[in-house]
């Protein structure tokens, strides 16, 4: 017997591709965002559409955020221009992969 | 002993009396005259049969009174009048057994007949008698006073109770005679019915039976009531109703409350205590009939305007509110809200009362008291939330919504407390409830909404019923999509933009799925067409263990790729068994094009590998699946005649058709559709809340077991310690309601401990 595939609707959900997939998967729940807590798959507080029009930014440092909350708190006084998780100042990466 | 005082009284007294007969004539000729004077008033005045002839023609006789005259005045004169009187009466008593005897001949008669011309005739006959026994009109009004007093005392206590009936049917046959078989005599009196009423007025019958009387007009009343208005709910009956009073009631009025007047003028006021217990009388009657309908009248909105119209304008004469709140939560109680109801009928019951109830009593009062048990029933149904939402987003298949359409669509409205500064503020109804909560006039989607106490539960549904819909649309129907984006922007008005805010995610995914979908497919004609969603959005998918075999995860693999060189910072998570395949199967004798669920798809993939499985080794390739599912799905290609189940747990493929062996197919386990995917793969909320409250499961646990018993508040306030816990109370109080049914815990007045 010979099964011909002619049409699969099928469904996926898409995730970040922050580098560390197997951790993620192990809780289900995915990492959230340093500064607002909220998850990478979701959208930062100023945001309303996930995806790509609230996307990641990644920094030398290996620390993965919303680009719109980094983009704040970089454009505050006490920033520094540090990155907020280890104090290093924030050099954005090329690309994480 | 006689003392000589007492002797000297006596004749004194003898004196006077003497005197006063002989009224001082010579010797004792005055006396004489007395006598005789006394025998002939006596004869006179002497009651008899009246079918003595003499005797009615002696009466008639006006010479014959002159006779007699002479001797009253001689009676009068003595002073002796009172004493003819009470001879006279006396006599009647004695006598009253010929009246006696006739009344009794003709009732016999008429229980036999049942005929009211013999009422009438027994009536003009006793008043043929009452005539001939009148004493002359020369004596005064007192003694004709004293004679109709005494003669209507016999008269009464003579009628038998059958007379009553009698008598009620004659006035009944008066009010409306084309009722009654046609009799000569009686249609000869037609014309002149004020006759019949004279002599019943002579007799004083009219005063008598004066509650029969009106009985009469009552019962016709009700009559006409219900023959004309019973399930007659198109138009106002109420008009029509008086236009007949006027017609026909009142000329019958007229003659028996409205005798002897006058003018006009005067006969209105006369007739205007009755007239106007009539016309209550038509408000209630009516008002009860409605009331009776009203469910009924309910259910057959708004056709049934006239009959709302009629009971609203009959509950402001007639005090009937509470009658009819009872009446229609019994009928609510008795035909709505049982098991056997569906919910949808209940939820368009329940608009349809509420609009008709508004139409009665614009306040509301009747239709909180109403409304309140459907509530309360409603909120206990699983499926309520789902039928409103439903009916929200307007479900096709459904004809008919409960929304209607020319309702503009305005904010849901919260209740609010009351502003004590408009200046058209009303105080509330006088027989509102202490829970009374003013209703303001508002759409229907608000008051069903407002039955939960918030609308995120129904913002949940309908991202849960919304994502279910979504993800069924195939390709071929993509215009689908822009449908729902429509009923989700009306909504929005209703919601408000941010409750609806994932709602729009959930149709951008769709929208840029189909994009990306295509510009793949024209770079590499993918037989796969994905909708990648963003799983935060969306309501929790059933996740699922499925490995997709061979060619399919081949498949997954390179759109996986694909997928990332258009989207470097992006992967792909398969939901392997959601969604549907089209296949084809190419056997040796036979093609196959069919639409399966993916697991069967699955399942038939790897027959094309080898052609005989065992199903645990079939359950070990396709991942950790569970055993029912899979062998569902194997019963699917056994019906369709692909598999045969050689043996308990064995499958073969069919290279070539069997003939239907009838046997095997009833013994194949459950013959289910093809795309029978009983369960929706999108949980509801109410799943969605156990799951939520799960967690919280171990904290209440160590809590109950570390404090011993706690009562629910204790257990919420310490819970709010805990992290992102966001349920109210009453979220928690279901789910330890859920806990006691497995027997986790136990409850005892209020506090809630482990079971040990």
């Amino acid at each position: 017997m010979k099964v011909n595939v002619k049409h699969w609707h099928a469904i996926a959900y898409w995730r970040w591709d922050t580098g560390n997939d197997e951790e993620a998967d192990a809780d289900g729940e995915g990492d959230v965002c340093g500064i607002c807590r909220v998850s990478y798959e979701g959208c930062c507080p100023s945001c309303k559409m996930p995806g790509d029009d609230c996307p990641l930014i990644w920094g030398e440092c290996s620390h993965v955020f919303h680009m719109h909350c980094l983009y704040k708190w970089i454009n505050t006084a006490a920033s520094k221009q540090q990155c907020p998780m280890d104090r290093r100042p924030w050099v954005t990466a090329e690309r994480a992969v | 002993m006689a003392t000589p005082a007492f002797k000297n009284q006596m004749a004194s007294k003898f004196t006077d009396a003497f005197n006063r007969l002989n009224r001082g004539e010579q010797g004792i000729s005055g006396l004489i005259t007395w006598s005789q004077a006394w025998t002939t008033v006596n004869e006179y005045l002497k009651p008899r049969d009246i079918k003595d002839s003499l005797y009615r023609r002696r009466k008639r006789n006006k010479a014959d009174f002159d006779g007699a005259r002479a001797a009253f005045a001689i009676i009068v004169r003595c002073r002796q009048l009172a004493l003819v009187l009470e001879a006279f009466l006396d006599e009647i008593r004695k006598n009253f057994h010929l009246i006696e005897y006739e009344i009794n001949e003709y009732m016999v008669r008429y229980e036999r007949d049942e005929n009211v011309e013999l009422i009438r005739m027994l009536v003009s006959r006793l008043l043929d008698w009452y005539k001939a026994w009148a004493p002359p009109p020369e004596l005064g009004p007192g003694v004709a006073a004293d004679y109709t007093l005494a003669f209507q005392t016999r008269l009464f206590s003579a009628l038998p109770p059958s007379f009553t009936c009698g008598f009620k049917s004659l006035c009944a046959w008066c009010l409306s005679p084309e009722e009654f078989p046609p009799s000569d005599s009686l249609s000869a009196l037609t014309p002149n019915m004020g006759v019949v009423w004279r002599d019943f007025e002579a007799l004083g019958l009219i005063d008598r039976y004066e509650s029969v009387i009106a009985s009469v007009g009552y019962e016709r009343i009700e009559k006409q009531v219900v023959e004309v208005c019973e399930g007659n709910w198109a138009k106002p009956m109420m008009e029509e109703l008086r236009n007949w009073m006027t017609a026909k009631v009142v000329p019958w009025m007229l003659q028996i409350y409205a005798r002897g007047a006058s003018s006009t003028e005067e006969a209105r006021s006369m007739l205007q205590g009755v007239g106007s217990r009539f016309d209550f009388h038509i408000n209630k009657t009516l008002c009860d009939l409605r009331t009776r309908e009203i469910f009924d009248i309910i259910i057959d909105f708004p056709d049934s305007m006239g009959a709302l119209q009629d009971l609203k304008e009959c509950l402001q004469r007639v005090d009937q509110r509470g009658a009819l709140v009872k009446t229609l939560r019994k009928a609510n109680a008795k035909r709505l809200l049982h098991p056997g109801a569906d919910t949808k009928l209940i939820l368009s019951q329940y608009v349809a009362t509420i609009k008709c109830l508004r139409i009665i009593d614009p306040p509301g009062v009747l239709l909180f008291k109403v409304a309140d048990p459907i509530r309360r029933y409603l909120r206990d149904r699983p499926d309520t939330i789902r039928c409103i939402v439903a009916s929200l987003v307007g479900d096709e298949d459904s004809g008919d919504s409960l929304l209607d359409d020319n309702e503009p669509i305005q904010p849901l409205q919260q209740s609010e407390t009351e502003d004590y500064s408009d200046p058209m503020w009303e105080p509330e109804p006088i027989d509102a409830g202490p829970e009374f909560r003013t209703n303001k006039p508002s759409d229907v989607i608000s008051t069903l909404v407002s039955i939960y106490d918030s609308k995120d539960l129904f913002v949940k549904e309908l991202q849960a019923l919304l994502a279910q819909r979504l993800l069924a649309i195939p390709e071929a129907e993509i215009y689908k999509v822009e449908r729902e984006r429509r009923n989700i922007e009306i909504l929005k008005i209703r919601f408000g933009e941010t409750a609806l805010q994932v709602c729009e995610v959930m149709l951008r995914d769709m929208t840029d799925s189909r994009r990306m979908d295509g510009y793949l497919y024209r770079k590499w004609k993918s037989t796969m067409h994905p909708i990648v969603i963003s799983k935060h959005f969306w309501p929790v998918l059933e996740s699922s263990d499925l490995i997709m075999p061979g060619q399919f995860q081949s498949m997954q693999e390179s759109y996986s790729k694909e997928f990332s060189l258009l989207k470097p910072d992006k992967k792909l998570r398969w939901l392997p068994h959601l969604g549907t395949v089209t296949i084809e199967l190419v056997l040796q004798d036979r093609k196959l094009e069919v639409e399966v669920p993916p697991l069967e798809a699955a399942a038939i993939e790897l027959f094309s590998q080898k052609d005989t499985w065992v199903v645990d080794d079939l359950l070990a390739s396709l991942g950790n699946v569970d055993r029912a599912s899979v062998v569902k799905a194997l019963a699917t290609w056994v019906n369709m005649g692909v598999l045969k189940e050689a043996e308990e747990n064995v499958f073969v493929l069919l290279e070539v058709a069997e003939e239907i062996d009838e046997n095997a197919v009833v013994a194949s386990s459950a013959p289910l559709p093809a795309a029978g995917q009983a369960m929706a793969p999108i949980q509801t909320s109410q799943q969605q809340q156990a799951e939520k409250m799960r967690v919280y499961w171990k904290f209440i646990e160590g809590m109950l077991k570390n404090l011993g018993g706690l009562p629910i508040d204790r257990i919420q306030a310490m819970l709010k310690f805990v992290e992102n816990y966001d349920q109210s109370i009453e979220q928690l109080g279901a789910f330890m309601e859920v806990a006691r049914r497995e027997n986790m815990v136990v409850c005892r007045d209020g506090v809630w401990r482990l079971n040990t």
